[in-house]
């Protein structure tokens, strides 16, 4: 570790609109560390990297590196000048191998008289992957035979290959399953003890403090602070990213409630080719019933399987009052609500105002005699709710799209709320989203536990289904492999014992 | 330097809302200034002969209603002018037996056509572009084979039924109801659903699946019909009968501001301002004594400007 620069981020603006995403931002990050970026949600940290990395234009400002201004355009000259990144969301391209995966936009290398060398492409990659230890892909394979882990894992070699100086790592934890973290965070070490740097955006403080040298904080597009994480703890930076003191409860803290028996849903048989294996559970009323595992382990098919959208389910989901669900109009018909893990495709319509997303669902209920909308009463609907779970907008006419993660998922909540849905099935609701907004979601869940209402979650991160479930069914390969109920002793280790 | 940083994201800004006002009033504004110039290139000749040049929008804005549905929900339709042609083949042969059978006997067979779309479309999964091309052909086939020996004619009484007050009262009436379903019901809403994100419109509830199948029935039920005011107007068919009614009408929407992908962002305006912006266009120009070779090539290149304005370069992607 040195104090030399690596890279001077001098008084960076971006806007959107009349949003302000960066806001004179300056820091500097040193060679041959981790440099943690954190804030919450809507803060800017992707807006900054993104322009780092050429996928947005700057306004003004400027990134110096190694003492040179550099101004990429796109990210293969961003690959260019030393910088690249690994993205939230899936970055690899289907119909692709996995070696022009790799090698997109720098297929340069392997052309000859104007004719590429496909199988010195190959070569290359395999050469890679090997040494990489990624043993089991294969570079000449498409890239859609392998699940999102082993895609990341390819992502991780598209972006280190060629030693570059600034790796941006944005929000990439959060998807991966236990392994491919540590796989992620072997080759953060390594491109530190090569002296490159990393810049690690991520929302779980724990692994920031852990895994970072230097923190730097933006909140609302403003700079706060830049501090190294062994002068700090976890408490100090939530206090530094929200701007006030958290307090209060993250989870819940009863213990020992008796959880009805009255069983308002109950599965029984259900199999999903490929995917589920003869699952039985019974969902009482009042509950906050979790699912874990890992993230292949059947889990988050169970959502889509009670709310009806599973392709060709067998078995049986049926409700209190006898009725069977078996598509997604009769479970929403019969208040039972759903948030996908897929947020952008399968939660909010994203290129449609708040107003409508909120609305879609409820449209029936809203209509009057005539079945006729009126855009005053569905304005009032929205607002209503948005207000409620304070939806940071301009107003309801704002296009989904605008919104940052955690605000969507907030405009999905409201209309679940709006519907009055007895039965909740949140697929990992605090994915990708920072504490604020997650404190607000565990908050309202407990709320809604409180009011009767019943509620699935599906979760990869272990913490939040121990500090808000009341029981715990663990699934690995398809089936139920255990479940725990809720107690103070239950820790990580034990469910970690059930999923491996 | 520190004030040319302050004022950067402003003009960013301004050039993002001017866009989408450029967007916004140019189709009405557009129609204005084409129906002055031409009033003026033409010495008037125009507003002289407006019921004439009325006479060509009414076939077209009713059946660009049906594709402004299923554009909205992202997809296209290129059948229409062989729907029109079969349809109108149909209202021929029925006038016959009633001026009301052969009504229904348009709809019914615009219908079933748009069935055919819809089947393999929704349930074989085929885009739309390629279905309703093949259909096209299909159908402009069979067209071609009904009328090899001689045009199919109407009934002799249709001829009465041409007048402006029963075309203008019919088109009026489809297109208020029109408007009603599709800006007051969840039919509406539903359809921009599907067009701004098909998936999740699924999710929220919307049965995607069952909608788009009707939608394509749907529009060519309204094609059926408008076969009957076309059949009273020219009174038969000849092989071209209908031909480049698709074209037509997808230049009218774009014409009129639609965004070609659909999704939250159309507005039922653009089926009429852009009908009345094509046929005031097309006419004016022939009044100017354009050849038809000419003015496709004029229309074309107005097509084209317009595309590039109006595309909704986000959400192209969702074509369907």
């Amino acid at each position: 570790m040195s104090d030399d620069i690596r890279l001077e981020v001098k008084h960076l603006c971006k806007s959107f609109g009349i949003t302000k995403a960066v806001n004179d931002v300056s820091f500097n990050v040193r060679k041959g560390t981790i440099h943690a970026l954190i804030g919450e949600n809507g803060s800017g940290k992707s807006t900054l990297t993104n322009m780092l990395t050429g996928i947005y234009s700057i306004d003004s400002g400027e990134f110096i590196l190694d003492g040179k201004k550099i101004h990429p355009k796109n990210q293969v000259e961003a690959n260019n000048e030393g910088v690249s990144i690994i993205v939230q969301e899936l970055g690899t391209l289907s119909g692709l191998t996995v070696a022009e995966n790799i090698f997109l936009g720098h297929e340069d290398m392997f052309v000859k008289a104007g004719i590429k060398n496909t199988a010195a492409m190959n070569r290359k990659a395999t050469e890679l992957l090997k040494k990489y230890g990624f043993d089991n892909i294969k570079a000449n394979k498409m890239v859609d035979e392998y699940n999102f882990e082993d895609r990341k894992l390819v992502e991780i070699i598209k972006a280190t290959y060629f030693h570059p100086k600034v790796v941006v790592i944005d929000e990439t934890t959060t998807a991966l399953s236990q392994e491919g973290r540590e796989e992620l965070y072997k080759h953060m070490y390594r491109i530190r003890e090569e002296g490159g740097s990393v810049i690690f955006i991520s929302h779980d403080l724990q692994e920031v403090l852990e895994m970072s040298d230097d923190i730097t904080i933006l909140r609302d597009g403003q700079y706060i602070d830049t501090i190294r994480a062994c002068d700090v703890v976890e408490e100090q930076l939530k206090t530094l990213m929200v701007g006030r003191e958290v307090t209060g409860a993250y989870y819940r803290n009863d213990y020992g409630d008796k959880i009805s028996d009255e069983v308002v849903l109950s599965v029984k048989d259900v199999t999903v080719p490929g995917e589920l294996k003869n699952i039985n559970f019974e969902l009482h009323k009042g509950e906050i019933l979790g699912f874990g595992g890992l993230s292949e382990s059947g889990m988050h098919e169970i959502g889509k399987a009670v709310f009806g959208a599973s392709y060709d389910r067998e078995g049986e989901v049926r409700l209190e009052d006898g009725t069977t669900i078996n598509d997604i109009p009769t479970a929403i018909k019969h208040s039972i609500a759903y948030t996908s893990k897929d947020r952008d495709n399968e939660s909010v319509v994203m290129n449609m105002s708040i107003r409508d997303n909120i609305c879609l669902p409820s449209l029936n209920m809203l209509g009057n005699k005539l079945h006729l909308q009126s855009d005053r009463r569905n304005k009032k609907f929205a607002n209503k709710f948005a207000k409620d779970i304070s939806v940071k907008m301009v107003n309801t006419d704002q296009f989904v799209s605008q919104l940052s993660g955690g605000n969507k998922q907030k405009v999905v909540l409201a209309r679940w709320i709006g519907k009055d849905s007895d039965i909740v099935v949140l697929d990992s609701p605090t994915r990708g989203i920072d504490i604020k907004v997650k404190q607000d979601i565990y908050q309202l869940m407990d709320q809604m536990r409180k009011n009767g209402k019943s509620i699935i979650m599906i979760s990869e991160e272990l913490m939040e289904l121990i500090g808000m479930c009341d029981r715990i069914i663990i699934m690995k390969d398809g089936k139920i492999s255990g479940q725990i109920n809720r107690s103070e002793e239950v820790n990580e280790h034990s469910l970690i014992e059930m999923m491996v | 330097m520190e004030k040319v940083k302050a004022i950067a994201p402003l003009g960013g800004m301004k050039k993002e809302n001017m866009m989408s006002m450029i967007r916004a009033i140019l189709p009405v504004v557009g129609l204005v200034l084409v129906f002055l110039l031409f009033n003026t290139l033409t010495a008037g000749r125009m507003t002289m002969n407006m019921s004439l040049v009325l006479s060509q929008v009414y076939v077209i804005m009713i059946s660009a209603m049906g594709v402004f549905f299923i554009m909205t929900m992202g997809g296209l339709d290129f059948s229409q002018g062989s729907i029109l042609g079969i349809s109108s083949i149909v209202v021929c042969y029925l006038s016959q037996y009633g001026v009301v059978i052969a009504i229904l006997g348009g709809i019914a067979a615009g219908a079933i056509i748009g069935m055919i779309n819809a089947y393999f479309y929704v349930y074989r999964k085929i885009k739309s572009f390629i279905v309703t091309i093949c259909t096209m052909f299909l159908f402009r086939g069979f067209i071609k084979y009904l009328t090899t020996n001689a045009p199919v004619s109407g009934s002799a009484t249709l001829i009465n039924y041409d007048s402006t007050a029963l075309k203008l009262t019919c088109t009026i009436i489809i297109l208020v109801c029109g408007f009603v379903a599709f800006r007051y019901t969840r039919f509406g809403t539903g359809l921009r659903a599907i067009g701004a994100g098909e998936k999740a419109a699924m999710f929220a509830g919307i049965r995607t699946d069952r909608m788009k199948f009707w939608v394509y029935v749907l529009s060519g039920a309204i094609t059926g019909f408008a076969a009957f005011i076309n059949v009273i107007k020219v009174g038969s068919v000849t092989s071209s009968g209908g031909n480049q009614l698709e074209t037509q009408i997808l230049i009218a929407l774009v014409l009129g501001g639609m965004p070609i992908s659909g999704g939250a962002k159309v507005r039922f305006e653009n089926i009429i301002v852009g009908s009345l912006l094509y046929i005031v266009l097309n006419s004016g120009l022939t009044m100017m004594g354009f050849s038809t070779q000419m003015l496709q090539l004029i229309e074309g290149v107005v097509f084209l400007v317009f595309v590039a304005i109006f595309a909704d370069r986000e959400s192209l992607s969702v074509i369907k």
